[in-house]
């Protein structure tokens, strides 16, 4: 009788471990990305709500503080124009967004027609479950230097799933509400370790650039589900354009 | 275990097949909401950051 309660006991826990790691697998392989991707999808609504109504980009709005000059000059002048790009000084929404708010929109036509995602500041854990993060310390957008990108390659969304085919000549185009930015892919991703911070510096060593510029970096994990290497694609500025007054909801257009 | 939960369970048949079905569900949404989102951390998808995430520090 003692045998057979044991064996039982003894079954029944196994049964409910092995549940519990099925459940913990669709958690993480589908839950996680229903999650993320409303998640998303609402950062990128609130982006196109704010810029359709207001086009003032969120580094005002979000720093009120910090960048009260330009703030007060645009809502004191044309605030109802998109046109931001004419300004002598474009609003650096990547130093001036606080964090955890997202403040661009990434397009990689190479990933789909349909990829957009938000692009938030921080690389916080947080942060990165509702899109991709900005290293903070690194340029802002389109600004000269590196502006380095991080985002999930599975999980949360699978942002970056199709990273290893990235290929020299794709585009990587952002938006912040003023203005597109298209960058350009120089090379195939590169695969080093997760020490290696120099890939983010404003001159990346190993990228091939040797003068400063307008530079993007993207970085990923890799193994695919492992996190002994990192993923690397380095691409430079090639336009800009200013946004037509309604043009961010339709999508890049074609560069 | 799972023999004494049901021997424990008040009614009838029906009402104890009910009763744990609310029970599992229970569990899925505690698991779902708050076991998971805290183990989920301790596994490496989320290392997609160089220098672990911590802030480009440099």
């Amino acid at each position: 009788m003692r045998v057979r309660l044991a064996v039982r006991t003894l079954s029944e826990i196994c049964l409910t471990l092995g549940a519990l790691i099925v459940l913990f697998v669709v958690y993480l392989l589908y839950w996680t990305g229903v999650r993320a991707d409303r998640a998303m999808d609402a950062e990128i609504d609130r982006l196109q709500d704010r810029w359709s109504s207001g086009a003032v980009p969120s580094g005002d709005t979000g720093a009120d503080g910090a960048g009260s000059q330009t703030a007060g000059s645009t809502g004191t002048g044309g605030t109802d124009r998109a046109g931001g790009a004419g300004r002598a000084g474009p609003p650096a929404p990547g130093a001036r967004t606080p964090s955890g708010e997202s403040f661009a929109i990434m397009y990689i036509p190479r990933f789909g027609s349909g990829w957009a995602k938000p692009v938030l500041q921080g690389v916080g854990r947080s942060t990165l479950q509702r899109g991709l993060g900005h290293y903070p310390r690194t340029a802002g957008l389109g600004e000269p230097g590196n502006f380095a990108v991080a985002g999930h390659r599975r999980t949360y969304g699978d942002p970056f799933k199709d990273f290893p085919r990235l290929r020299r000549g794709d585009r990587v185009v952002l938006t912040d509400g003023t203005t597109w930015y298209t960058y350009r892919v120089d090379a195939r991703p590169y695969r080093t370790l997760p020490s290696d911070t120099a890939v983010i510096d404003p001159i990346p060593a190993k990228s091939g650039y040797r003068t400063p510029g307008r530079y993007l970096t993207l970085t990923t994990c890799d193994p695919e589900w492992g996190h002994s290497h990192r993923l690397i694609a380095w691409a430079h500025l090639e336009r800009t354009a200013a946004t037509s007054p309604d043009g961010v909801a339709g999508g890049p257009r074609r560069g | 275990m799972y023999g004494w939960i049901w021997r424990h369970l008040p009614g009838n048949a029906w009402v104890r097949a009910l009763i744990s079905l609310v029970l599992v569900l229970a569990i899925v949404f505690v698991l779902f909401q708050y076991v998971f989102p805290w183990a989920e951390p301790l596994l490496p998808f989320n290392d997609v950051t160089v220098d672990d995430g911590m802030a480009a520090v440099r």
